[in-house]
């Protein structure tokens, strides 16, 4: 039997009519770039509150409050806190506040030279303590509700279990907690990374570095198929403008302290000392018995930065009873992005929040 | 409708004739192309095995020649020309998706000739043909640094040992990215042999149409191909070894620059960090000291 043949004719005839249509996209999509385009970003109005160092933070207030307790979201020092306002309409930060809860944000800025000696336990126990004790003085209440992504999710993790008494409820999305899986190129490429020869090298970790590394994860589909799609649909405003804001996003991440990064690295991706409760912080162990509040953890199926194996074991090894996996059918920045999330999700952490206010 | 006809008539063969005399000449290209002709030029050639160059070479020639080949079957040019009204649109198609093949085919026979390694016996990433880079490090290593290497003479010794260190750092850095890309690029090469090859075999399914299909196939593949190499011990040692390049040579420029700061009077920036450290401890005993006494903080709290 003849094997089916290849319409090249088609092929090419399709080709040409493409090339006429790319060319009638590149007219249009011209009085767009000339035109103004809304592409900034974290633009949900918000109140400067706290500062210490480069670290800020940043209070929203709903129009109703439905919740006593507010809640502390905490973003992993690899890229900027805007991840949760990234576009109206999609933002995290405000689909919270439209469920009556009042938001604060870490900033943790752009850490210059000058940190390149802080420490996991300045960051920890250090200004996330400082501004969980401000959030308790302002608001006159006993405990807080913390919310993590990605490694501020490990942050707050560590945070819940060294001063369980501050934490109403914990929430973790897309963090990872137990670091020995070869299921994310993270995690196997963090497993022979040299960390003391980089960071005696280069001070703090460059942020252009991290970009590119994160690009690597997948090549095809972040140096290539994403622009391709981007010349596919740039006649159309608000994809140019959502494109453009999630580019600013990707490529800003800032520099990582020296010595953090040295322990995250050797204690957490190395090691794997968090879930072995082995994990010290200034001579205190961190142990995962004392999160004993209640725990939702969230993570993405296809996350290929922070897999589902590196995630679901959190709840296996907190001293809480309360605790539920939530697995959604998205990738890493998916979780926050998606139309899913902000419809489902952010309602749902709402009413979990809700029914454990006390 | 007798013009179209016409047109046919005279079109075809000459597209024909075009074609036969495009793939003759790529035929003898592929003759004098590298690791073919130049046999004795290593001994991996002699022992009957391509260069690294000739390699892709030989990939991207099999992909033209298919292309070209499915161009001469029977009915395909007719169909062509009862698609397009005019004869040059098809000329000018056919170009257009030609050109980039022949620009990289031009640019694979150009880098033929500068000489190239043995390959892999198969083409797993774990038996990278490397032999390129070793070469070239070792130009870097027992020529290139020997000329660099100047003696410590007299007082400005020092300043010129530093420059030479940064120079030799920075050909090590370049040495070691040369590698990690051609690395990158290897699962495009591959996943172009796996199309090439999908192409001239076929399959027992319908062919797609569309150009899009066949994109979005290619990129699967990729894709595929790119996960295998992330996963390799060949890409975590290369990448390591990058890194370690670009350490080295951050650390050696830094220390360059460090000299020039202090030939200008101005604290180098070990000095800085030497000070950035003590301002750390100080902040930090300080904060201790100020919950002992049951003091806060004196951070600013703006509301």
């Amino acid at each position: 039997m003849d094997r089916p043949k290849i319409p090249v004719d088609l092929i090419l005839a399709k080709l040409a009519a493409d090339a006429e249509a790319a060319k009638h996209r590149l007219e249009r999509a011209r009085d767009i770039f000339h035109g103004p385009l809304a592409t900034d970003i974290g633009t949900t109005p918000y109140e400067l509150v706290y500062q210490e160092d480069r670290v800020r933070l940043k209070y929203y207030r709903p129009d109703a409050a439905r919740l006593k307790t507010p809640l502390l979201l905490v973003h992993g020092l690899f890229n900027r806190e805007t991840l949760l306002d990234l576009q109206p309409g999609r933002s995290v930060v405000h689909n919270l506040l439209k469920e009556g809860t009042e938001v604060y944000l870490i900033d943790w800025g752009s850490p210059t030279r000058r940190d390149q000696f802080l420490t996991l336990d300045d960051h920890i126990n250090g200004y996330l303590d400082d501004i969980v004790e401000f959030i308790r003085r302002r608001h006159g209440v006993p405990k807080v509700n913390l919310m993590g992504v990605c490694l501020g999710g490990t942050f707050a993790v560590i945070y819940a279990a060294l001063h369980p008494e501050k934490i109403r409820n914990l929430i973790t999305t897309a963090t990872p907690t137990h670091f020995n899986t070869p299921k994310g190129l993270l995690h196997i490429w963090m497993q022979e990374i040299d960390v003391d020869r980089l960071v005696n090298a280069f001070g703090n970790l460059p942020g252009n570095l991290v970009n590119a590394a994160f690009l690597l994860l997948n090549p095809p589909r972040l140096l290539l198929d994403k622009y391709m799609g981007f010349l596919e649909n740039m006649d159309n405003k608000d994809f140019v403008e959502n494109f453009i804001r999630m580019e600013k996003w990707i490529f800003d991440s800032p520099d990582v302290p020296g010595e953090t990064l040295r322990q995250v690295v050797k204690d957490l991706y190395q090691d794997n000392l968090l879930v072995q409760g082995k994990m010290k912080l200034e001579g205190r162990r961190v142990d995962l018995g004392q999160v004993t509040m209640p725990l939702l953890n969230i993570y993405g199926q296809y996350d290929h930065l922070v897999p589902p194996e590196a995630c679901e074991v959190l709840t296996t090894k907190v001293g809480s009873r309360d605790t539920e996996n939530v697995c959604l059918d998205t990738g890493h920045v998916g979780i926050y992005v998606s139309s899913r999330f902000q419809r489902e999700t952010v309602p749902q952490i709402a009413a979990w929040l809700l029914a454990r206010e006390g | 409708m007798a013009q179209e006809n016409s047109g046919q008539m005279t079109s075809e063969p000459l597209l024909a004739a075009w074609i036969k005399w495009t793939m003759d000449f790529w035929d003898s290209m592929a003759q004098m192309g590298p690791g073919l002709a130049g046999a004795g030029r290593s001994g991996a050639q002699a022992s009957g095995k391509t260069a690294v160059s000739a390699d892709p070479w030989l990939a991207s020639l099999n992909l033209w020649q298919a292309f070209f080949s499915l161009l001469t079957e029977p009915g395909t040019v007719t169909a062509v020309f009862q698609g397009i009204q005019a004869p040059s649109k098809i000329i000018l198609r056919m170009a257009q998706a030609g050109w980039g093949g022949y620009f990289y085919l031009h640019r694979q026979w150009l880098e033929g000739w500068q000489g190239g390694g043995s390959p892999p016996a198969n083409h797993g990433y774990e038996n990278l043909d490397q032999e390129i880079y070793q070469t070239c490090n070792e130009i870097l290593e027992y020529d290139f640094r020997r000329l660099l290497n100047l003696p410590h003479l007299g007082l400005t010794g020092l300043p010129p040992e530093r420059v030479t260190r940064a120079t030799e750092k920075f050909s090590h850095f370049q040495a070691a990215m040369a590698e990690f890309i051609y690395l990158l690029y290897l699962p495009v090469k591959k996943s172009l042999r796996t199309m090439g090859a999908e192409w001239m075999n076929g399959g027992p399914e319908k062919p797609p149409e569309d150009f899009k299909e066949y994109y979005k196939k290619w990129l699967k593949i990729l894709e595929g191909h790119y996960m295998t190499l992330f996963q390799s011990a060949e890409y975590t040692r290369t990448l390591t070894h990058t890194l370690h390049a670009l350490e080295d040579f951050t650390t050696a420029k830094q220390e360059l620059l460090d000299e020039a700061m202090a030939a200008l009077g101005l604290p180098s920036r070990r000095e800085m960090d030497d000070l950035y450290r003590e301002i750390y401890l100080l902040k930090k005993t300080t904060k201790q000291l100020a919950q002992k006494i049951g003091r806060t903080e004196p951070s600013r709290e703006e509301d």
